[in-house]
């Protein structure tokens, strides 16, 4: 059986890398929806109030690391501070060119944090984590 | 008169600590204290004491005792004890374990006391520099440490995005979006290129040597209107200056230009898209030996919790726009250098005016 489409969040405050992004989502087939945000203070609102479309499986947020105003640490933290039932309904992903080994044990030290990706992100990548974690 | 050295001398004995005084007031600041509850307040209340005598033999406690206690808390001033030969293996024993710098036997002369003073003194400034240099290269290597971590991120991630849009391009025919995509790519290579600019800025201020000249602010008033020509035409934004100069102002060109451009350049930047009136306005007066230039525009702002930030290097407090993060940092290290200052006054919103004053040479 196919699997069921899911909504994706991109959050970088990279225009170009949103776009790059945005093509490597689509291309895996798996994408119902696409949004995007170049602030991580703006997504983490409207996930808040409802970001997550009803009757779809867990959304996918695929998180930058270095970014102004709020950065991916801070991020993942006021995400984990969501509620519980809120919380449940996103996988998070990090999408990172960062080669600094503080910042990624530390990213992997979050309970929310599913995996991290190297970018530039590909489709295959994409596709291999999401059936390895939620086939 | 700021200069003399300051001289803490501690003795139970009345006489000694009179004749101490009497002897060595002229040439030197000289506190005195009778017991070590009373060299402590002094301690406490003057950080500038270079130098400590004190007696071996007192009745609360030891002078090697003594200095033991205190050498945590105050570790800058030279310590040297005065005792006669009796108490020589504690002598040997504090020097040993680098409590006193020397030690005077009793009774003493005021030649022994004077080429005290003047080793010790020596040995103080040496050490000062010291920890002057040590601050300067711990603040050289932290820097270094931010580079280097810097490198890895602000350099290396445009060029992984280029990277990213090169493999979706080829997967693609559209023309238009091809065309869509160098654009961004474009952008990209041209921040990174300002990204390099900004660190050979950043270091031709800090690695130069200031070259005090007469700077001709009307000319790099032109070369500013003229840099910033194409840019106020394109986003429709008003560039306007103003000089008061009633005398010559003199000081190092390079890093008024960088500060200058810097300022200019967040102004132009940070303009809120929907105004239809954008404004970036320069003022500069140079009055009574002090330039102030003052740059001002009505553009996004800068929240108000971010304003203690702005200064720090590599912060950015906005997406709306893609900065360095380097340019007010170099900013701040410049007028340090220049003995100048710098204030902003900001409402998110409504616009910004950093003004930038700077005393003549």
């Amino acid at each position: 059986m196919e699997p069921q489409k899911r909504h994706f969040i991109i959050i970088d405050d990279s225009k170009l890398d949103c776009f790059i992004e945005e093509k490597m989502v689509r291309n895996t087939g798996m994408s119902e929806k696409i949004t995007i945000f170049q602030n991580a203070l703006e997504a983490l609102e409207l996930i808040k109030v409802r970001l997550h479309p009803e009757g779809l499986p867990k959304t996918v947020l695929l998180v930058d690391i270095q970014m102004p105003v709020m950065n991916g640490f801070e991020f993942v933290e006021a995400f984990e501070q969501l509620p519980e039932n809120i919380q449940e309904r996103y996988i998070v992903y990090i999408a990172t060119s960062s080669t600094n080994e503080n910042d990624l044990s530390r990213m992997r030290s979050y309970k929310s944090v599913v995996s991290l990706m190297n970018k530039p992100l590909a489709t295959k990548t994409i596709i291999e984590r999401l059936s390895l974690h939620y086939a | 008169m700021p200069d003399r050295i300051k001289i803490l001398y501690i003795d139970d004995e009345a006489n000694n600590l009179l004749g101490f005084k009497a002897s060595f007031r002229l040439d030197y600041d000289i506190l005195i204290a009778n017991n070590t509850n009373e060299a402590f307040s002094h301690l406490e209340k003057n950080p500038d004491i270079k130098i400590i005598f004190c007696d071996q033999r007192m009745p609360d406690k030891t002078g090697v005792q003594f200095f033991e206690d205190i050498r945590g808390k105050y570790p800058f001033p030279i310590r040297i004890l005065i005792t006669g030969y009796t108490d020589i293996e504690s002598v040997i024993e504090a020097i040993n374990r680098g409590n006193i710098f020397r030690y005077v036997k009793k009774p003493w002369t005021d030649a022994d006391i004077r080429s005290c003073i003047t080793e010790a003194d020596k040995y103080y400034t040496t050490h000062s520099i010291l920890a002057v240099k040590n601050k300067e290269l711990q603040k050289a290597y932290d820097e270094l440490d931010k580079f280097a971590y810097s490198v890895t991120h602000d350099i290396r991630r445009p060029l992984v995005s280029i990277l990213g849009a090169i493999e979706v391009a080829q997967h693609i025919d559209d023309i238009h979006e091809i065309r869509e995509m160098l654009n961004m790519m474009q952008d990209s290579v041209k921040n990174l290129d300002n990204f390099i600019q900004s660190i050979h800025d950043y270091y031709n201020i800090n690695r130069g040597q200031l070259q005090i000249v007469v700077i001709n602010f009307d000319e790099l008033i032109q070369e500013l209107l003229e840099t910033y020509r194409i840019t106020s035409r394109i986003n429709n934004i008003q560039f306007t200056t103003n000089i008061n100069r009633q005398e010559d102002f003199r000081s190092d060109k390079m890093s008024v230009k960088i500060i200058l451009n810097n300022l200019i350049s967040n102004a132009f930047k940070y303009q809120s898209k929907n105004n239809t009136e954008k404004k970036v306005d320069l003022s500069i007066s140079i009055v009574t030996g002090i330039a102030t230039i003052s740059v001002r525009d009505n553009g996004i702002g800068i929240a108000q919790e971010h304003i203690g930030e702005i200064f720090d290097l590599f912060f950015r407090a906005t997406t709306e726009e893609v900065g360095s993060g380097f340019g007010l940092y170099t900013v701040k290290d410049a007028l340090i250098k220049l003995n100048g200052q710098i204030k902003v006054d900001t409402v998110l919103g409504e616009g910004s005016t950093f003004t930038v004053t700077i005393p003549n040479k």
